[in-house]
């Protein structure tokens, strides 16, 4: 009889549960009022119905992935993908990259593992530095993640050691980039972002650096997300009170159109600077086009399209008027695998030639 | 404050896990790939099939 009100509470999620008189029973008889108010408190707060804001660190990832600027390239590139497995995934990489106007030619081999629970990840380049990424969910609501960049010189090494946690209306994030347990020096970030009502997120990042000698630095930005409604329209805004603003827009105008627009002005007493950037994402079936503008002067348009479903080619442009330079970038991907379709889950159309 | 031996020790210690994790992050990785797959590959196919094998 006992058990009923207690298995049914349990199916309204883990924030509800300690509502329950059940649970309360269990606190010593000093701290009730207490877990009275915090079950009250909690329940006030589920009552709200404020969904997860998302996480910090993808505050901007639709401006991202609809602008071209981490996808851009210039010179020669070719990518052999492996996959060796699918479930779990295990794939290896091979890339080259060549006649590149800022970077020498580069050969990495990477390799990727990952189920539902962990992702490891390594590069390696020709010049043997190796860069590595471990993450690990402990539950739906907790990840923990390790970077790390390790180089042949003494000096090139970068570790970073991350957890994650989203409440129910909240995520948490705490950070620290190259700890020393010597002498305490590093940078430790520390970030939370709050849902406070259905459309908007408010935020805080609070960034301390310590360096070897006893200085010590601490800065601060607020941040900014509203959510239009069914997610059509996100705009957020990050502020450091030195004088740093980034502002950003994306609109969903259709299935297959994206635009987002970015705005970063810096008002420092040393330097007064602003960049704007207006972009647009098109995925069509086969490929997908994005083309971009800034106020620096620079156009720059980048296609990817796929011919079969394992082989992709890349094109990339970029003129800047202002300096009178361009550049060009022709990429190939190229994927193989030793599954069969079947052991892929996937049958190919017939007449279609599979690699 | 840990005296100059811990902290020599220390840095011994991170140095030498910076070269563990340099040298065997990437065979750590095909290791556990190779030996969780689903199907498991043979290793003469891994070993052999260059990524264009087409």
């Amino acid at each position: 009889m006992a058990a009923a009100p207690h298995e049914n509470s349990r199916n309204l999620g883990p924030y509800t549960q300690i509502t329950t008189p059940s649970k309360n029973s269990t606190l010593s008889p000093p701290l009730s009022p207490l877990a009275n108010v915090y079950s009250r408190f909690s329940s006030w707060r589920a009552a709200l119905g404020l969904s997860n804001p998302g996480t910090v660190e993808n505050l901007q990832k639709e401006v991202k992935t609809t602008h071209l600027t981490n996808f851009v390239f210039d010179g020669a590139r070719a990518d052999l993908m492996k996959g060796l497995s699918m479930d779990p995934a295990f794939q290896v990489t091979h890339s080259f990259q060549l006649a590149s106007q800022s970077t020498p030619p580069t050969y990495s081999f990477g390799a990727l593992f990952a189920n539902a629970k962990v992702l490891l990840q390594g590069n390696v380049d020709h010049e043997g530095n190796v860069s590595g990424r471990f993450q690990q969910s402990w539950s739906a609501s907790n990840t923990s993640k390790v970077q790390a960049q390790l180089g042949m010189q003494p000096g090139h090494t970068m570790i970073q050691l991350e957890h994650d946690y989203s409440g129910q209306d909240y995520s948490l994030n705490a950070k620290v980039i190259n700890p020393s347990p010597l002498d305490g020096s590093g940078i430790y970030v520390g970030s939370y972002l709050q849902s406070v009502s259905k459309n908007l997120a408010l935020g805080i990042e609070t960034l301390y650096q310590r360096a070897a000698l006893d200085q010590a630095e601490m800065s601060s930005s607020y941040l900014a997300k509203l959510t239009g409604a069914d997610g059509k329209w996100i705009a957020t805004a990050q502020f450091q009170p030195i004088g740093v603003l980034q502002a950003t827009y994306w609109h969903k105008l259709s299935e297959k159109v994206e635009a987002a627009a970015d705005l970063q002005v810096i008002a420092a007493p040393m330097r007064r600077d602003a960049i704007a950037t207006v972009g647009t994402k098109y995925d069509l079936r086969m490929s997908t086009f994005r083309a971009q503008l800034d106020s620096t002067g620079k156009v720059s348009a980048l296609l990817e399209q796929r011919f079969a479903p394992s082989f992709a080619f890349t094109v990339a442009g970029e003129i800047d008027h202002f300096k009178n330079a361009a550049k060009v970038g022709v990429g190939v991907m190229i994927e193989s695998t030793s599954l069969t379709p079947e052991e892929m889950g996937m049958v190919p159309p017939p007449g279609q030639p599979h690699f | 404050m840990p005296s100059e031996e811990t902290k020599e020790r220390v840095i011994r210690a991170i140095d030498f896990g910076r070269t563990v994790l340099h040298y065997g992050w990437i065979p750590f990785i095909i290791y556990v790939g190779y030996t969780r797959s689903n199907p498991q590959p043979s290793l003469i196919k891994f070993a052999f099939q260059f990524p264009i094998s087409l």
